[in-house]
């Protein structure tokens, strides 16, 4: 069923930058998509948030489209455009009508081999100073906003890369120099180190031309080696508190799982829907419609390349205790484990899996993101439409056992966020 | 030897975008149905409209509209709730109530091949909801959290603010749609039926299907699932309301523990969806605050200063003039700066005309972005659905290029000084204990 929404062809160009091509001709809209293998997992301490801060900078102009440039052009040919980092790649993104997408293609070849020149320290300050306002934004200055970032410093050792937060630590942030921003660059963003998916209103041989005349003459440079990991290992079952100035509690459980891709993250996917989306939903009824001990609860599973993350949050009713809510959560999952999930369940869980990726996949720009990620990530375009097909063959007993193996309490983290004494706003002038 | 410096490309015309025209047709029981079917993506995007906003609200049990839209899809006459959720949850379909100012909108989101059953559940919630005991005290008690737990968030808190100062205490559009914690305590179910049973009527609401679906199979379930439903709704009478906020020109500061940023509104009363200058006051806002990158100022906040990560200004669309404003969050240590830089760039676009350049620029971002709006069957059932609500022209999205074409610098300015005038806004400042000229 949604195997048909991701036919594409790839070849790779002789500088070894992958180039997939995408066609779907339903709306006169193209969108250009270069990923590159690169995220926060390649920083090093004391320089986190390099990898973002980076990205910010490649919004900031190159030698032949200065600052302003970038958005000025896209805009008035009637495009959108982005960028975003996390932890395994960073990626920017253009969606513009069908007659501009060699605009899109002329700016993201500035950004690959003109962008050193246009580099300076004002520009480094002033985004660096966004970067401060957006962490402050989406993070300190929000309820909650930091128990994420606490939970992967539990879940993974100090050393592992996943354990600090793609955004940065402000102390490193300030100590980011010019030279730091230089030498990332130079390392991580090289063709062979990145993926090119055009994705909507144009056939592929016209699409290979133009990725052929737009970054076929950049040098070749060998990829960066993709440094391997330390194994997560078994956080043992670490538990931690911290307080918010928020008015609930809030359960925070998370586990170390299998990568993005394979089959047991395909069932944990699964499992993810069977626990908690939809109303029926074991978790949703036992703590929040019939248990009425929870306001929300939600899990979800990241997929990422080293070790993806299964996560569960629940938010406590006025007058609960996170021990009662927490306890009620381990008694579902014991449950589950038990005695297992039907047929039925698991089909019905199996169709919203199903829901939520042809809703992903409705814009030819989340398409190509899809597409981009699978190449880099699983090693071709080709394998994510393989990886949605498994999910059809996801069993009862597939459920069960990655249940039993991987959400075990040697593996879990559990973090309590409990409310503050705060003061309240107040009117003051 | 280093890359060649390739010439900029040169485009071509841009491509025109592709409105859909939906096939659209009335019920005997007076449901209006706009049909936007698509091969492609195997999904039904339903939006059922009905005039039931919170503006309907009984006066004394504010909230009551946005209690009765949770408790649609809490269990009907003929299957208890959980029987009702686990049946959509086995479609693998989604279904939810928005409850805002004007109205509510059921939306309901299906796998291409769960049609029938997935229309036969929608029908099901609008028309024979059971307002059952247990599920009212439970949904009942998490709006109370809810509204506890909105209050945790500075942004939240300011726009509640804002909205409050610039409508006032009286008008709907001041007031959050969930009500106020009395009110919703106090709400009796005998008073969500009876909301239920005067605004949740045939009459008066539409139906928008956008996706992978046949218009002739469409009908056929339509006619039979909704053959129980009957009446008229009418559409609440919303105020106009005062063109002004009573505290127009001043500012309002709230203290907020230690916060590291300061939320920042600048807010007055903006358009009613159907003005006629509707048009002009979206190119007249693109150009002050549209973009947060090249928008005014965006690229005078965020990217010369880099005192915020985003910047916006946007027109809110309603049946009566709703709000406009600019937000924003910015370090604390530069909240007073940053309001006075907004002041300032406000009073620009005000007294000068935009540049040419600025107006051209405006005008093809609108123009020939239009493309992207009708991608996806849920863009199409927004625009659909816009138009039905607010009564525009079947052919408003072939015209808008058209109409977008024709806004004059003149008539920026004169957008700017009705609505963008300092004198004419409230500035609401949470996390900041300056003292407000």
């Amino acid at each position: 069923m949604i195997a048909t929404l991701l036919t594409s062809q790839t070849r790779t160009l002789r500088n070894g930058m992958r180039v997939v091509v995408h066609e779907d001709r339903t709306s006169p809209v193209v969108a250009v998509h270069l990923m590159y293998h690169v995220g926060s997992r390649h920083e090093r301490p004391g320089r986190t948030g390099l990898a973002h801060l980076l990205e910010h900078l490649l919004f900031e102009g190159t030698e032949h489209a200065p600052k302003g440039t970038f958005d000025d052009l896209l805009e008035r040919v009637g495009g959108s455009n982005n960028g975003s980092t996390w932890l395994d790649r960073t990626c920017y993104h253009e969606t513009v009508p069908t007659h501009a997408v060699e605009l899109a293609l002329w700016l993201e070849r500035d950004r690959m081999a003109f962008f050193l020149p246009a580099l300076n320290e004002t520009i480094l300050n002033t985004q660096r100073s966004v970067v401060i306002n957006e962490r402050l934004e989406a993070y300190e200055n929000r309820p909650y906003g930091l128990a994420d970032e606490r939970l992967h410093q539990m879940l993974f050792p100090p050393e592992h890369p996943y354990s600090w937060p793609t955004i940065g630590y402000t102390r490193d942030l300030e100590a980011i120099t010019l030279a730091d921003t230089r030498s990332f660059y130079q390392r991580y963003y090289v063709p062979s180190n990145a993926v090119l998916v055009l994705a909507g209103d144009l056939a592929a041989d016209p699409a290979f031309a133009l990725a052929e005349r737009f970054f076929g003459d950049l040098p070749s440079a060998r990829p960066p080696a993709q440094a391997s990991t330390a194994d997560p290992g078994f956080p043992a079952e670490r538990r931690d508190s911290m307080s918010d100035e928020v008015s609930f509690p809030r359960v925070y459980r998370a586990y170390a799982v299998p990568a993005y891709g394979t089959p047991e993250w395909v069932a944990l996917d699964v499992l993810a829907y069977v626990l908690a989306d939809g109303e029926s939903s074991r978790l949703q009824r036992a703590l929040v419609r019939e248990g009425r001990l929870a306001q929300d609860v939600d899990s979800y599973l990241y997929p990422t390349e080293r070790a993806a993350v299964f996560g569960i949050v629940a938010t406590a009713r006025s007058g609960v205790s996170p021990e009662m809510l927490e306890a009620a959560l381990d008694a579902v999952l014991v449950e589950v484990l038990e005695k297992g999930v039907d047929s039925a369940e698991l089909a019905g869980a199996v169709r919203r899996a199903q829901r939520d990726q042809i809703a992903e996949l409705a814009t030819v720009e989340s398409r190509a993101e899809e597409l981009a990620y699978a190449t880099l990530v699983l090693g071709s375009a080709g394998a994510l439409a393989e990886m949605l097909e498994l999910y059809t063959a996801v069993t009862p007993e597939g459920v069960r056992r990655v249940l039993g193996e991987y959400l075990v309490a040697k593996r879990s983290v559990t973090l309590i966020v409990v409310p503050a004494e705060r003061q309240r706003a107040q009117h003051a002038a | 030897m280093p890359p060649e410096l390739l010439p900029r490309p040169r485009l071509g015309p841009p491509p025109p975008p592709r409105a859909p025209r939906p096939e659209r047709w009335t019920l005997s029981n007076g449901l209006r149905v706009l049909a936007a079917p698509r091969a492609g993506l195997p999904q039904v995007v339903l939006r059922l409209v009905i005039p039931a906003g919170s503006s309907a609200d009984p006066a004394e049990f504010p909230g009551t509209a946005s209690l009765v839209g949770s408790l649609l899809t809490e269990g009907t006459r003929s299957r208890q709730a959980d029987a009702f959720s686990t049946q959509i949850d086995r479609l693998g379909a989604c279904i939810g109530a928005h409850v805002g100012h004007d109205l509510a909108a059921v939306e309901m989101v299906l796998l291409a091949d769960t049609l029938a059953p997935g229309l036969e559940l929608l029908a099901d919630a609008m028309v024979y909801p059971a307002f059952r005991a247990g599920e009212t005290e439970r949904v009942r008690a998490e709006t109370l959290d809810g509204i506890l737990a909105r209050a945790d968030e500075p942004a939240n808190v300011a726009d509640d603010r804002a909205a409050e100062e610039i409508f006032g205490p009286v008008h709907p559009y001041g007031q959050p749609v969930w009500g106020s914690a009395e009110a919703v305590t106090a709400v009796s179910a005998e008073v969500l039926r009876q909301f239920h049973q005067v605004h949740y009527r045939p009459e008066g609401s539409f139906l928008v299907a956008s996706g992978e679906f046949d218009p002739g199979e469409l009908a056929r379930i339509l006619k039979r699932e909704f053959a129980g439903w009957h009446g008229t709704a009418s559409r609440p009478a919303v105020p106009v309301p005062d063109s002004l906020p009573r505290a127009a020109g001043r500012r309002v500061s709230l203290a907020w523990g230690d916060a590291t940023q300061a939320e920042i509104r600048v807010a007055g009363v903006g358009l009613a969806r159907k003005s006629p200058d509707w048009i002009p006051a979206a190119v007249a806002n693109y150009i002050l605050g549209g973009s947060t990158i090249t928008s005014r100022l965006g690229a005078n906040l965020r990217e010369e200063k880099g005192w915020t990560y985003g910047i916006h200004s946007s027109f809110a669309d309603g049946f009566q003039p709703a709000g406009w404003g600019v937000e924003t969050s910015v370090d604390i240590e530069v909240a007073d700066d940053a309001l006075d830089e907004i002041h300032r760039e406000l009073l620009r676009v005000t007294q000068e005309l935009v540049r040419p350049e600025e107006l051209r620029r405006a005008k093809d971002a609108l123009i020939l972005s239009l493309p992207r709006a009708f991608e996806t069957p849920g863009g199409v059932a927004s625009r659909l659905a816009t138009l039905e609500v607010h009564a525009l022209p079947q052919d408003y999205w072939e015209r808008l290029p058209a109409r977008i074409e024709a806004v004059s610098a003149d008539d920026v300015q004169q957008i700017a000084a009705e609505h963008f005038a300092p004198e004419r806004l409230v500035s609401v400042v949470v996390g900041h204990t300056g003292e407000g000229a």
